[in-house]
């Protein structure tokens, strides 16, 4: 089987500050047939681990577009450190395609060596802080670039967190060098399952350090007594309230790489490009911020 | 104050069976009860796992209902939990765990179907290794292609069953109900070869000497050792359709002395 392309064959990796769409598997035949105008892509590595069909999909993608290679199983918070040869997986698929950028979340899914199928959220504390950095440094040695660490969505908190979940992302960059990931969606998710004020943890990421935005729907669940939760499904549009805060976001931190992610009930390709475009409009329209600000 | 492995161990527990309390004490409790947190994940690990499954054995799910299939995959799931994230390589078990799984007893022809249904799935996921170009061999001399052992393609899988797995799994796909009725278990052993060629996976029957002899090619064998006859029509059918479909990865020769036994240049 030959797949083999040479890089020179291939448009720049680089990401650039426009929305992407999350490529999943029932859209690889129509991106390659009709090339959409999406700026880039990104994928689940975990995807895309093996050979056949699926890789060769993506490489052809990747002769067209700049990707993103966002991991969902490596368990940045293992406590018995990081899985050798799942890493190695990870650095063979980051050598053959070249991603833009690569990402992981702030969670854990990894216990004893059984994998548990769900990102959980890490208590947020001292400890947990040493052994996600500790993690980080040898990804990012493994792959000898920096990575992105993204914000989960979650349900539950732990009773003994000492720290916020904001400022544990800013010191696990501070420390590792590592960059964040801000999963806007996740923020209001997060926010609404526990009180947090969403604006104030955007206010809390250093802009310089945020290099990614993710965009996705959630669904509200209602529980059997009245209450209700928010729920990270991906499976449907971003809802009004997420858009508000996603404009606060590129506000804050200026034009960054946007993903929408689709990920169950998937829709037509084009309901996801034109979610991209409405992130575009607002990553293009003019605004001072006081990312470029300082920088300036 | 609990470590983090405690807390995870906790809150792995009871994610994966039913839950002993202790990961509850560790969750905030407010205006939701820290059990009805703890059940988003367990639903969402199962629903990702049990997906995972469903992937990989879609004939078995059609043939004994998704219902059923999702019963079955919750009790391996808690017995043989993934090792990894990368869940291609999940499930390698579940046809051994069916064929002991009491509820599904009558159903014999089942763990056979999930064995094929295995092979296809990890033919589909093997590497891409590029096939051995027949015309390699082309240069060697008659002693030297003697000492030929074969390195099979990374996706080729060989199977030894009991009932026509390969048949129901077309019938299944086929939505031919009929045929699938007609389907006779009588038991008789069969042969298959699993193969991620340039058209995608195929499944061929092999005869029990077909099968004997793709065996011992695989294994390392080399050709003087599988086939001390190597003019045998069979044979040179059988080592002809590997080389054209690809099936072999390369070769090396192995040292003589080694396989002096087997050496017959003087014969030739």
């Amino acid at each position: 089987m030959s797949v083999a392309s040479a890089p020179t064959e291939r448009v720049p990796g680089l990401i650039p500050a426009l929305a992407g769409v999350g490529l999943r598997f029932p859209h690889h035949q129509a991106v390659i047939e009709r090339k959409p105008p999406v700026a880039w892509f990104e994928v689940h590595t975990e995807n895309y681990m093996g050979g056949g069909a699926p890789l060769r999909y993506l490489e052809a993608i990747r002769r067209d577009y700049p990707l993103s290679l966002h991991g969902v199983g490596l368990s940045l918070g293992r406590v018995d450190g990081l899985d050798a040869d799942h890493l190695d997986r990870i650095a063979r698929l980051a050598a053959r395609i070249e991603p833009g950028l690569v990402s992981e979340h702030l969670s854990w899914s990894i216990s004893d060596g059984d994998y548990l199928g769900d990102l959980l959220p890490l208590p947020l504390t001292e400890e947990a802080l040493d052994v996600v950095c500790d993690n980080v440094d040898r990804f990012q040695q493994a792959l000898g670039r920096q990575i992105l660490v993204e914000n989960p969505s979650s349900y539950l908190r732990y009773r003994h967190s000492t720290i916020t979940e904001s400022e544990f992302l800013v010191v696990v960059a501070r420390r590792t060098g590592c960059g964040t990931l801000c999963d806007v969606n996740n923020i209001f998710v997060s926010a609404e399952n526990h009180g947090w004020d969403a604006v104030a943890y955007l206010e809390a990421l250093p802009p310089a350090e945020v290099k990614e935005l993710h965009l996705a729907g959630h669904t509200v669940k209602q529980l059997s007594d009245g209450a209700v939760l928010r729920i990270d499904d991906h499976g449907s549009a971003v809802e009004p309230a997420v858009w508000t805060l996603f404009r606060q976001a590129v506000l804050r931190f200026g034009a960054r790489p946007t993903m929408i992610e689709w990920d169950s009930n998937i829709p037509p390709l084009d309901v996801l490009v034109e979610q991209a475009d409405q992130a575009s409009a607002i990553l293009l329209q003019p605004h001072e911020s006081r990312a470029d600000a300082d920088a300036a | 104050m609990p470590t983090l492995r405690e807390i995870q161990r906790a809150v792995a527990r009871s994610i994966r069976s039913p839950d002993d309390g202790e990961a509850l004490r560790h969750i905030a409790d407010d205006v939701i009860a820290a059990a009805d947190r703890l059940d988003i994940y367990r639903n969402n690990a199962a629903a990702t796992l049990v997906g995972a499954l469903r992937i990989a054995y879609p004939a078995v799910e059609k043939l004994v209902g998704a219902e059923f299939f999702e019963g079955a995959a919750r009790i391996y799931i808690e017995r043989y939990p993934p090792r990894t994230a990368y869940l291609n390589d999940y499930g390698a078990e579940f046809a051994d765990f069916l064929g002991a799984f009491p509820a599904a007893a009558e159903l014999t022809y089942l763990p056979d179907v999930a064995r094929l249904e295995w092979a296809v799935s990890s033919a589909l996921n093997a590497p891409d290794v590029p096939a051995l170009d027949p015309s390699a061999l082309a240069g060697l001399a008659a002693s030297e292609l003697d000492r030929v052992r074969f390195v099979p393609h990374p996706s080729v899988r060989l199977l030894s069953l009991h009932h026509p797995a390969d048949v129901i799994w077309r019938a299944v796909f086929g939505g031919d109900d009929a045929a699938l009725a007609a389907i006779a278990l009588t038991g008789e052993p069969l042969w298959l070869l699993v193969h991620r060629g340039r058209e995608g996976v195929a499944v061929r029957r092999l005869t029990q000497e077909e099968a004997r002899l793709t065996a011992m090619l695989c294994s390392g064998s080399a050709l003087s050792e599988a086939m001390p006859e190597r003019d045998s029509a069979v044979f040179v059918a059988l080592l002809a359709d590997h080389l054209a479909q690809g099936r072999f990865a390369g070769f090396e020769t192995c040292e003589p002395d080694r396989e002096r036994k087997n050496e017959r240049v003087g014969k030739e």
